[in-house]
């Protein structure tokens, strides 16, 4: 698996985190060009550099060449290697920016993995930490990825632009993850959901939730959205709201959406009642889409299908996303693996929209690090 | 995927889809035994033949046996034109492109009086290269969740919906 073969090449800083973490799972070095080269500020950004700065923290014998401008990154992974760790986000991305890359590697550490994470929880662009915990990892436990350490804590709230929040990661190692067979979805038996609120009225949170309820409620009548107002200290530096909502399923499928308020001095107010009702039609679209893995995490499970014992994964998603279709590309350049893609038109059942149904063989990844103990 | 491993899952598939080929006949086998050959997408040209196969036997009662068995192969190819235009390949969508960054694209660009460059203004795909790295996937056309035939869609999503009869 460690073998040098020559660097794979890319250019522009889009996708920026699945290259690193494909190349330091299958050992290939990666040569990323042309970073932002025609943008006004050129080069990489604090929060990319803040991801290598991690992705440097968690391994052992990394080498990471940047130039000058930052324009070029040069990147020979090194050995997973785990254990304690803290980290500082930058607060220009959430924390879940992080996490999601933190999920991929974290079971193929040598030591297990418990991190201490500190900027922003919440924000809009990428997933946050509450619908990671509600989906990615019920996700990983279909994968064989389970115990008592595997948790995800969030101790203080963060909204942008301020920061401030903390959550703590920890997940177990394992040698090998079970080839999973998600085809079927089943239906959703109810909807939860977690509506916060820092540093402004704890009355926002019961206003989303009366919102979002009125939208949901025409559905299913198993809703509850807990609210969850923290104070002092654990409610970080900025004030905001949003909220998170997941729909469960018979069979273990978990779909989500969510939407966070502007952040302070950034655009115009939000009404926690437009807020409520906007997440909830969030929701039924995701469902709209379908699949048995969420939008979000369409691409985590695509790579633990390739990682997993010489066995055959199939799993039905949604419509692939943009994220996703790279992350397919980028697959094939690192470990070789094309997956057989089949459409399954929707018809005249009412279930949304087309689904797409992925399978392939696992290649038999097992982590380099824990063999040379 | 290995070639090889591919072959044996159509040879699954084929079989689980025709679990007696007594009743089928087997011109019908030939051919899209054939069929195979020609083409990767196997399943999307057994359903095909399936619905014709349903269509078929209404014949076989009206116009004997061979009558159908000559048009069928015509009718499968003709089917599977038709789907493979109807539906994108999803896998040539995919894989079909180039994902590496291409050379040289400074070759091309023009020079003002052997001193300046022409810098480009960036195309599409150059766009794409240097925007925002996230993984959510935000919805573009939202549906009008107010309607009632849009409410309906997924209706049978949730256990408020209608079941499927094995269950």
């Amino acid at each position: 698996m460690a073998t040098q073969e020559h660097c794979l090449s890319y250019a522009g800083c889009n996708f920026l985190r699945q290259r690193l973490v494909l190349s330091t799972l299958s050992g290939r070095p990666v040569k990323i060009r042309k970073i932002r080269s025609r943008d006004d500020n050129p080069g990489l950004r604090d929060f990319e550099a803040s991801f290598i700065r991690l992705l440097d923290k968690i391994t052992n014998g990394s080498r990471i060449e940047i130039n000058q401008t930052g324009t070029t990154l040069y990147y020979q992974p090194g050995l997973l290697y785990g254990g304690f760790v803290e980290h500082d986000c930058s607060v220009l991305r959430s924390i879940g920016y992080y996490l999601e890359s933190l999920l991929c590697l974290a079971p193929f550490m040598k030591h297990p993995l418990k991190i201490v994470l500190r900027g922003v929880t919440n924000d809009q662009v990428d997933p946050s930490v509450d619908v990671l915990k509600a989906t990615a990892l019920p996700l990983l436990k279909q994968f064989g990825i389970d115990g008592e350490s595997f948790e995800l804590k969030i101790v203080r709230r963060g909204m942008p632009p301020g920061g401030g929040g903390e959550v703590v990661f920890s997940c177990p190692i394992r040698k090998v993850l079970k080839p999973i067979q998600l085809t079927d979805p089943g239906k959703i038996k109810r909807i939860r959901g977690m509506a916060y609120s820092v540093r402004v009225s704890p009355q926002m949170a019961n206003r989303i939730v009366d919102s979002a309820r009125s939208i949901l409620n025409k559905f299913i009548p198993d809703i509850y959205i807990y609210t969850d107002h923290m104070k002092g200290v654990n409610s970080g530096k900025s004030p905001g709201f949003g909220l998170s909502l997941v729909a469960e399923t018979t069979n273990g499928t978990f779909l989500s959406a969510e939407l966070a308020s502007n952040p302070q001095g950034q655009g115009t107010a939000v009404l926690p009642e437009d807020l409520g009702r906007n997440c909830a039609r969030l929701l039924l679209e995701e469902i709209y889409r379908g699949g048995c893995v969420d939008s979000t995490n369409q691409s985590l499970a695509l790579l633990f299908m390739t990682l997993g014992q010489q066995d055959v994964s199939k799993v039905l998603l949604g419509p692939l996303s943009p994220y996703t279709i790279e992350f397919l590309r980028h697959l094939k350049s690192f470990f070789q693996i094309m997956f057989k893609i089949e459409t399954k038109p929707c018809g005249e059942e009412l279930k949304g929209g087309d689904k797409v149904l992925m399978t392939c063989v696992g290649v038999g990844f097992s982590s380099l690090s824990k063999t040379l103990k | 995927l290995s070639s090889e491993e591919e072959d044996s899952e159509n040879e699954d598939v084929f079989r689980k889809k025709y679990p007696k080929p007594s009743q089928v006949g087997s011109g019908q086998n030939l051919e899209s035994e054939n069929l195979i050959d020609e083409t990767s997408d196997i399943e999307d040209l057994l359903k095909e033949e399936e619905d014709y196969k349903e269509e078929n036997n209404y014949s076989t009662e009206t116009l004997g046996d061979l009558k159908w068995k000559e048009e069928l192969s015509r009718k499968a190819a003709e089917a599977f034109l038709r789907q493979q235009q109807a539906t994108p390949n999803l896998l040539k969508l995919i894989y079909g492109t180039v994902t590496e960054d291409n050379e040289e694209e400074g070759d091309t660009q023009e020079e003002l009086g052997g001193l300046f460059h022409v810098s480009q203004p960036d195309g599409g795909c150059k766009h794409k290269a240097d925007s925002l790295d996230c993984s959510r996937f935000f919805v573009e056309a939202p549906h009008d969740w107010d309607l009632e035939e849009v409410m309906n869609s997924i209706k049978d999503c949730f256990v408020t919906g209608k079941w499927e009869d094995d269950k």
